[in-house]
């Protein structure tokens, strides 16, 4: 049998006995290093609220093309800044809101993957917008006065479980 | 991230990826791959064990495929999990770059 996606064992992760509930605010560098705390804190979430394997798999990664997008083009590589992401659960969706203080940043327009004809033609840019589009369930992107805030939503099939 | 390659008949190499192609993952394997795509003709990319695939992920296995095509050789993507291959298909790499779920049917498109 397939091991459930994340890849870790929930008792493992929620250390224990369930009682340690994981935090809501997971703040971080601006280095792509920092994007392994993040899916410990997402493991321990989804274990939590009990989500659908599929949206874990989502959330896992919108937050890497998003975190990553911000890392290398938001912050141009400079290490020392911080990005805030905070977890809420409401009904049946769970959001993601990503602050940073980086360059402001405009996710583009909703686009399709554009099929190639061969594998010459096919460019690989682009592709993280377009994934976190086909993958998140909403994404909103506001600008700061200095900074931005990216809110990812995802819905579950039904009311995240406690 | 884990990588490993077998010899098979007909000069076909088998490469078994395993572990999370994302940005960490992806610097792991990028190397290697390139160095397989430069050397080998025909690639059998065993995607059983990946859990995770992210765009980053995904540059490594379209530019190797790119390297291997241009130099007249196949690559096949072998059994993908439900959740990778749809990544790989809403990137439209699944137009370009055939996915097999069966060794049998991956075996014959690489001949």
């Amino acid at each position: 049998m397939r091991a459930r996606y994340g890849g870790r064992d929930p008792a493992s992760i929620m250390s224990g006995k369930n009682t340690h509930k994981a935090a809501t605010r997971l703040t971080l560098k601006s280095q792509l290093a920092e994007l392994s705390r993040v899916w410990p804190w997402v493991d321990a979430l989804a274990a939590e609220y009990d989500l659908p394997e599929e949206t874990h798999f989502a959330i896992d990664l919108c937050l890497e093309e998003a975190l990553s997008n911000i890392i290398r083009h938001g912050y141009r590589g400079q290490p020392d800044h911080d990005l805030a992401i905070d977890f809420t659960s409401l009904g049946t969706s769970v959001t993601f809101v990503i602050e940073d203080q980086a360059l402001h940043y405009a996710p583009g327009e909703p686009t399709e993957a554009q099929p190639a004809n061969s594998i010459e033609e096919y460019r690989p840019g682009g592709l993280g917008v377009q994934l976190m589009r086909r993958f998140a369930g909403t994404l909103h992107w506001e600008p700061l006065p200095h900074g931005n805030r990216l809110t990812i939503g995802f819905t579950t099939a039904q009311p995240p479980g406690k | 991230m884990k990588i490993s390659t077998e010899e098979l008949d007909g000069g076909i190499t088998k490469v078994v990826l395993e572990g999370r192609l994302d940005i960490e993952g992806a610097a792991a394997v990028d190397l290697k791959m390139n160095v397989l795509a430069g050397s080998k003709m025909l690639l059998l990319i065993d995607m059983q064990k990946v859990t995770f695939l992210g765009s980053m992920g995904l540059r490594s296995i379209v530019v190797p495929a790119q390297t291997v095509h241009r130099r007249g050789g196949k690559m096949v993507l072998l059994a993908p999990q439900p959740m990778v291959e749809g990544v790989l298909k809403a990137s439209n790499i699944s137009s370009i770059i055939p996915i097999h779920h069966e060794l049998s049917t991956a075996l014959v498109a690489l001949k």
